[in-house]
């Protein structure tokens, strides 16, 4: 089973982008902050990582990044709430497979892991 | 003329009340008499005058405490002193204290009357020029620059020209002047005459007699009903801007020396009071451009906090309901509600998104682009639209238009928003104009104009000044985010263009679009 990590401080994201996922037979493993995400970075290995960039203790580039380093076949997707936001990721020279300008739908995030990290068999 | 001047005699002895009483009323002045110096006082407050003559010695309030308690009612008044003593010093003091003039009695009726119509010249010219200085409305000035000149020159009929952008003289307004034809003719003399203040550092003005032997205005219509004219040139940065002028027909007398006199000083009244206008012109835009600059940058700053946290909760909203969406019966009422819970969550992230495209100050992408194609892109855009409402589109491009500093995307979104606005605004069919034409800028700048006529609903005037305000609609709630022509002035003064709005109600609207090559 493939497994997805889904970084987000928002409650009501994380629960519906589980939900939506996991209905498609992904498994979804949720942190609520930075902190929380490399510490399920350092013992679980995903398929793919979905991470917002504003939250309260860590940025989202920060994630990013440390996870581009330590799990670099790792994909990652980028959702976020502003624009400008994505911008600034470019800067550093992170490579996201994909973004997601929120609000975003279900079938929205479910095409998108497809694309990035293929059908669950 | 018709109007005689008010005139106010104040003296105690009554054979001399009598005596200029009865020398102004020939010649059909309106005379009031007072007995001393407090009666006259009474009736300037009482009652508007031009002109007061006044004696000095009097019982009671004299002559010289009248004249300052006269000036402080009504400092426009002009007051005339009569000395029966002939004395420098209150005559002096008079002066001083701001009499016009003073008389030494005894005087000749012929006397009085030329001190008197002096000082009234001097009333009539501080009317005008208070007139021509308190109105800085540029577009009432000329109105009353021509009815000033026709005053003070007693003139048969007087227009004002000024030059168009392309340098060519236009009527700006007239009086005296009835037909096309004849206002034609007029100009063609100006145009003719115009040399020769070119050629004279556009400085003097000219009286011109005998003007159909002027070899130089031969064939001019009409210029056989001229006797004699007075041509004043408008100046700006030595460069003739337009000119004045003021025609006595010929049953009339030539103008004399005095008239010259009185044209010269109106000619720099009128000079100082367009230049004025223009100023005044100038700092309202620079005005109205801070403010709005203002309102842009405050609502920039707002729309990018706003956006973060409201596109959050807005993203639950809408990932739950359409959670909920999956497990509802389609025909159930839930699943209708849940349906415009849904809409209505794409029609906050619509208005979000043009919130931030309006606000968004990052730098664009400019290079020299076709006018034309990004129009001709956009109209393949919305098509279908047009063809839906059955609305005909008329284009009349400009050809060989340089091309303009712009970036295509951000014009495109200009040109839709404003053609989904004219869309809009035509209530069942119609058409669109869509014109392009190289131009100038106000500053000076080459620039091509981009115009967008429909036959649509039109804007009320009192509309007009606010439809670039962001979130101010005409449209019935939910059709528009108010913020269309919030976010196509954003784009426009990015690219250091102007966009401006003309409307007449039930005709249509017109926008017109500058932007720099």
């Amino acid at each position: 089973m493939k497994k997805i990590l889904l970084v987000d401080d928002e409650d009501m994201v994380r629960n519906y982008v589980r939900r939506a996922l996991s209905s498609r037979g992904w498994e979804v493993v949720e942190a609520v902050n930075g902190a929380a995400a490399l510490e399920a970075l350092r013992t679980t290995e995903f398929a793919a990582m979905i991470c917002d960039l504003k939250m309260p203790d860590t940025r989202g580039e920060e994630v990013i990044k440390e996870a581009a380093a330590t799990r670099p076949d790792m994909k990652i997707i980028v959702i976020t709430g502003s624009v400008s936001d994505i911008s600034n990721l470019i800067e550093p020279g992170i490579a996201a497979a994909g973004f997601l300008l929120k609000p975003f739908g279900i079938d929205e995030i479910r095409d998108l892991a497809e694309k990035v990290i293929g059908k669950v068999e | 003329m018709t109007h005689k001047a008010n005139i106010l005699v104040v003296d105690d002895e009554e054979a001399i009340l009598e005596l200029i009483q009865a020398a102004l009323a020939r010649l059909g002045y309106r005379v009031t008499c007072a007995h001393d110096g407090n009666d006259g006082v009474k009736k300037i407050k009482a009652e508007k005058f031009d002109l007061a003559i006044m004696d000095i010695m009097m019982p009671g309030m004299d002559g010289i405490t009248a004249l300052g308690e006269m000036k402080k009612i009504d400092p426009e008044i002009e007051v005339i002193m009569a000395t029966g003593h002939g004395t420098m010093s209150t005559a002096v003091q008079s002066m001083r204290k701001g009499a016009f003039d003073y008389l030494h009695k005894p005087f000749q009726p012929s006397q009085l009357i030329a001190v008197v119509e002096r000082a009234l010249e001097k009333r009539k010219f501080n009317d005008i020029t208070k007139a021509i200085f308190s109105t800085i409305k540029p577009d009432e000035l000329p109105r009353i620059i021509i009815d000033s000149a026709m005053r003070i020159l007693k003139a048969d009929e007087a227009f004002l020209a000024l030059a168009g952008r392309d340098g060519r003289l236009g009527i700006e307004v007239s009086d005296g002047l009835d037909t096309p034809e004849q206002k034609a003719a007029r100009l063609d003399l100006c145009a003719r005459l115009a040399s020769r203040f070119e050629a004279d550092g556009a400085k003097a003005m000219a009286l011109l007699e005998n003007l159909s032997e002027d070899k130089a205005l031969a064939g001019v219509k009409g210029i056989e009903e001229i006797k004699s004219a007075i041509l004043l040139p408008l100046l700006e940065d030595n460069k003739l801007t337009g000119l004045i002028a003021i025609n006595r027909r010929k049953e009339e007398e030539y103008f004399n020396e005095n008239d010259l006199q009185r044209a010269k000083i109106f000619g720099s009244l009128v000079n100082l009071a367009l230049r004025n206008a223009n100023l005044y012109r100038q700092l309202q835009e620079t005005q109205s451009q801070l403010i709005q600059a203002e309102k842009m940058s405050a609502l920039g700053q707002l729309a990018g906090g706003l956006a973060h946290e409201i596109n959050n909760p807005l993203s639950g909203i809408l990932g739950l309901t359409q959670l909920v969406l999956e497990n509802s019966d389609p025909a159930g009422q839930n699943f209708k509600d849940l349906k415009d819970i849904e809409k209505a969550v794409f029609r906050c992230k619509r208005i979000i998104t043009s919130l931030l495209s309006f606000a968004r100050q990052e730098k664009f992408h400019a290079e020299p682009i076709n006018v034309n194609e990004a129009l001709e892109e956009t109209l393949t855009l919305c098509a279908r639209q047009m063809e839906l409402k059955h609305i005909r589109i008329v284009r009349d491009f400009g050809e060989a238009l340089p091309p303009a500093r712009a970036d295509f995307q951000q014009l495109m979104q200009v040109f839709l928003n404003l053609l989904t606005n004219a869309k809009d605004s035509i209530p069942e069919s119609g058409a669109i104009t869509i014109t392009t034409r190289p131009a100038h800028m106000g500053n000076g700048r080459d620039a091509v104009a981009v115009s967008i006529a429909d036959t649509g609903a039109g804007i009320p005037q009192e509309l007009l000044n606010r439809i670039f305000d962001p979130f101010f609609t005409t449209k019935p709630v939910g059709k528009g985010t108010g913020l269309g022509l919030s976010v196509c002035l954003g784009i426009v003064n990015r690219h250091s263009g102007t966009i401006t709005a003309k409307s007449e109600p039930g005709k249509g609207s017109v926008f017109t679009l500058e932007l720099p090559v």
